[in-house]
Order: C-alpha cells, then sequence, then structure tokens
C-alpha cells in the first residue's frame, strides 16, 4: 500500500487521527511518519492538522477540530529499546533499527525475530494479530512429501546400483529426515 | 443490477514469498533468478505453465512497460527493480505473477465490472498450483509472511475501481471515506494526486490484510463498493428527472470536444470522458460504457506510444491521444446509425 501523505513510498505505518470526533485511519512511509512525528514533537498541530485534511478530504473543516493521536510503539517499548541490546535477526542479520527505518522486514525468519515489535504494530495496522484466512493445505504438504520420498528413494536405488555407497548413505539420511519431519507436522 | 453501471474494473492481489530467500532480491541477482526459476517450473509441473508467458523487465522496451502498467498488470515498484524482476503473464492479459517485486510473488487479476469473486478464484487457482511444488513462507499464528507488515496475514489486497461524478459533484466523497475507514476500506482517487480524482475515478480497497478471511475481505470491498454505486445511481436518476437540460448539455459538450478536438492533454481527457459516459449511460450518445472504458487504457501515454512507436515528444502525444479518441468516437456513431 502507498503512503497517504507522499503517495510514492510504501506505507509501513499506521496511524489513527480524530477529526471532529470521527477517527480515520492514515497509512504513511517511514519518511512521512517522521515527518509528522517531527511536526507532533514541534507542536505545529495546525501544520499537522491541515496535512491531513488535506490528504483525506478536500471538505474543509472546522478550526476547532479535536486532533488526537496515537502511534505505533507503545512508549514503554520504546524504551525498552534504547536499554537493551538491539535485536538481530539470525538469518539476514537485519536490525531492529534498520526495519525501523525502511518498515521493511529482510526474511521471514525477521518475524520471529522481531515478534514483540511486530505485535502492537501489527494490532495498529490491521486490529487484529491473528490470522484468520486460509492456510498451506496439510494434504498438499503431504502429496509433496511423497513425491519427495519418492524421487530420494528412486536416486538412491540408482546409487546403490552403481556401488556409490557414500551417496546412498546420504539420500537415506535425507529420507530419515524427511519422514520425521513428516511425523513432527 | 443497479450500481453496476458506476463499476469501472476490479483487481485482486495475493503477496506470497518463498521460505528460503530474503525478501529483497534486488542486490542478489542470483537469487532473484532462482525466483524466477523456481515460480516458472512450479507453474510448469502443475500444467498451468502453458498459459503464461514470462517477460524479463530488463528485455521489455520503455512503451511495453508503460502500457503493462496502466493496464495494472505490473507496478510501478516493478519497474523500479527491473534488473532482477519478471512478470508471467496470460494470454487474456488479465492475470499476472510479478516476481521479484515488494514481494517474491505478487499474483494479480484485473477484471472488468463487478467481478471481485471471480479475480479472487483466480489468484488462488495460480496459487495452489505453485503451491504444489513450493513452499511459501507462512506462521501459523500470522499467516502468510510479507516483506511489508501491512501486507501481512492474507497477503489479499481486494480493489474496485468506481466512476462516481455525482457524489463528486455533490461533495460528498470525504463522507464516503469516513464511512469506509470503519469497516477497513479507503477510497482514494485513481488518477491525480492528493484528494483530486481525475476524471471522478476512485479505487475503493481493503486496507487490513490479517484478522479476517479472504472472503470476508472480497466480500466487504464488493457490498462497499455496490453501495457506493447504488447512491451514485440514485443522484444521477434524480439529476436525470430534475435537470435534464443540463446533463444532456453536459454530456454533449463533451462529446463534441472529444469527436472534434485535434490535441487532447490527459487531464481534459478524463474530464471529459466522465461526463461523456454518464451520459452514455443515460442513453444520450451514441456510445457503450464497455468501449469509453477501454478507451480509458487505451488512451494514455504508455498504450498509445506503444501503438505508434517509441519516440512521441509531449506535443506529438497531445496529437496522437486526441485522433485515437475522435477515431474510436467515429466509428461507434457509425455504427449507431
Amino acid at each position: 500500500m502507498l503512503c497517504d501523505e507522499c503517495r510514492q513510498k510504501e506505507a509501513a505505518f499506521t496511524v489513527s487521527v480524530m477529526i471532529q470526533g470521527t477517527s480515520t485511519i492514515r497509512h504513511l512511509c517511514p519518511e512521512c511518519h517522521q515527518k509528522l512525528n517531527r511536526q507532533i514533537r514541534a507542536g505545529n498541530l495546525q501544520e499537522l492538522l491541515s496535512s491531513i485534511l488535506k490528504a483525506i478530504t478536500a471538505k474543509t473543516v472546522s478550526e476547532e477540530a479535536e486532533t488526537g493521536l496515537s502511534f505505533d510503539l507503545p512508549e514503554e517499548l520504546q524504551e525498552q529499546e534504547k536499554t537493551g541490546p538491539e535485536p538481530v535477526c539470525p538469518e539476514c542479520h537485519t536490525t531492529l533499527s534498520s526495519f525501523r527505518k525502511t518498515g521493511r522486514l529482510g526474511c521471514p525468519a525477521c518475524y520471529q525475530a522481531f515478534r514483540q515489535q511486530l505485535q502492537p504494530m501489527l494490532m495498529q495496522i490491521h486490529g487484529h494479530v491473528a490470522h484468520a484466512g486460509r492456510v498451506p493445505s496439510s494434504s498438499r504438504e503431504a502429496r509433496r512429501h511423497r513425491s519427495r520420498q519418492e524421487e530420494l528413494t528412486r536416486q538412491m536405488a540408482q546409487a546403490v546400483a552403481q556401488e556409490d555407497f557414500e551417496t546412498a548413505a546420504a539420500l537415506r539420511d535425507q529420507l530419515k529426515a524427511l519422514s520425521e519431519e513428516e511425523e513432527a507436522q | 443490477m443497479i450500481g453496476q453501471d458506476t463499476m469501472v474494473n476490479c483487481r485482486v492481489r495475493l503477496a506470497r514469498n518463498y521460505t528460503d530467500l530474503p525478501f529483497d532480491l534486488q542486490k542478489r541477482p542470483n537469487d532473484a533468478e532462482r525466483c524466477i526459476q523456481r515460480t516458472v517450473n512450479a507453474l510448469e509441473l502443475s500444467g498451468l505453465g502453458e498459459s503464461f508467458h514470462l517477460l524479463r523487465l530488463r528485455e521489455m522496451t520503455a512503451s511495453q512497460k508503460e502500457a503493462l502498467n496502466e493496464k495494472h498488470l505490473i507496478t510501478k515498484d516493478l519497474l523500479r527493480r527491473e534488473e532482477t524482476a519478471a512478470v508471467l503473464l496470460n494470454e487474456n492479459m488479465d492475470l499476472s505473477v510479478m516476481i521479484n517485486e515488494e514481494d517474491h510473488l505478487r499474483i494479480m487479476a484485473v477484471l472488468p465490472g463487478r467481478s471481485l469473486i471471480q479475480g479472487e478464484g483466480s489468484c488462488f487457482r495460480i496459487e495452489e498450483a505453485l503451491s504444489e511444488h513450493t513452499s511459501f513462507a507462512f506462521d501459523p499464528q500470522l499467516g502468510y509472511l510479507t516483506a511489508y507488515p501491512t501486507n501481512t496475514g492474507t497477503g489479499l489486497r481486494a480493489s474496485m475501481v468506481l466512476h462516481l461524478p455525482m457524489l463528486t459533484l455533490d461533495k460528498q466523497m470525504g463522507t464516503m471515506n469516513q464511512m469506509a475507514a470503519k469497516v477497513g476500506l479507503t477510497i482514494r482517487g485513481l488518477y491525480g494526486e492528493g484528494s483530486e480524482a481525475l476524471g471522478s475515478l476512485y479505487l475503493v480497497s481493503n486496507n487490513a490484510t490479517l484478522g479476517r478471511t479472504e472472503h470476508e475481505i472480497v466480500s466487504t470491498v464488493d457490498a462497499v463498493a455496490l453501495q457506493l454505486g447504488q447512491l451514485e445511481q440514485q443522484l444521477r436518476e434524480r439529476y436525470f428527472l430534475q435537470q435534464r437540460a443540463k446533463m444532456e448539455d453536459e454530456a454533449g459538450r463533451a462529446w463534441g470536444i472529444l469527436r472534434h478536438a485535434r490535441l487532447l492533454d490527459v487531464k481534459e481527457f478524463f474530464k471529459l470522458w466522465s461526463s461523456v459516459r454518464v451520459g452514455a449511460l443515460a442513453g444520450m450518445l451514441p456510445v457503450d460504457a464497455v468501449s469509453l472504458d477501454a478507451m480509458l487504457e487505451n488512451a494514455q501515454a504508455g498504450h498509445l506510444k506503444a501503438r505508434i512507436g517509441e519516440d512521441l515528444s509531449d506535443e506529438r502525444l497531445l496529437e496522437v491521444r486526441a485522433d485515437f479518441v475522435r477515431r474510436v468516437l467515429k466509428e461507434k456513431q457509425q455504427e449507431d446509425v
């Protein structure tokens, strides 16, 4: 999804804004999100409000419009980040701060590495943290296992026939691992 | 059905990633190539291979790419990664699989009218075929894992393009957007910047991808689009009954300009196109909505350049667009006679 503000970069943050008692969701890229944060810190609410209004509706809204802003990360977590060692993904070595900067995760394992930080963010973006949709079909999974098993068995028979026992042993180990994996699932 | 006159087209997009590769392969040409090969092989093994052909972006011409982007079969993000990116396209040019965009795979359907459910079905047929022979990154709690957390879960984005000139004229779109936000949807202008919506064309789509089923997402977008369409229709009927002469005048003038202009910039084209479409659906003009909707893509820069040739100056583009629009509408008028 593109950023609602600049419409050029991918949105990574979701901000809810109260305008005349109605909450509106805005999706921002890291840069625009930072800009918004700076504006709030600078206390420039008027400018902030006008930029939000400009983007969500062409209608003029009275100057008394109330604003309330909430952000993706609870303060206590931000504090915690400052004090503890920085989490790093063991697979792709993406650091939490680089994820914060780009809004982009490095690999599937990042979800595990940054799970704690991701939960509140996902809650903000989606209003949920639990998947309710489709899952990879277990029957498909099983079918794939079977065809892999057949392939390995065939290769092993071939290796034995060629008296290549080293390869055959390696293939036997792979087959064993495969059936253990299946049992675990 | 009432409301369908406003529905121009719909799109469904599904994000998927392979388990064993980092998300961003832009700087890893070998992995990027592996990702392309794996996808092509899986599609071939599943028997769907023959229905698709592979295009590598670095081997395509600029206008080819622009035209596919205007058809919404590839995105600007894919164009930015052209060294490593590829796309699988079907013959009908309504299904695509972008490879090495933000996510490894973006399976997309672009269909005319109100056909979100059909689009969803098409995307999942491709997804299921691929997943027979590959593994997608999936977490039991979070669902399908994507490069940006904004797509996590189902990875599904359902959108519908609506033509809403009367709601725009009535200054209702701000309110409509607030209402849509309450059910997790966004309405934005399809073309133009900020709150501008050229041609009164809007895109309605879901924000959240996590915590809802695919069916819930698709049916919410469909239901809201239908509701917006019905409101638009009511306003049009009222306008038709109360200010028929004005409506006819607007449609007639727009028709006149489009039929006779020699230079046409894209903003003016959108504005006139919108009035002509309203008039045509009210039976005032000899052209049908399907032809007008097709013209929407074909009158844009990439399509015009692809048809004429690579080097079109901005000036010449205005001329070529006007020629094209004139020709299409003339044919329609002659058919009518």
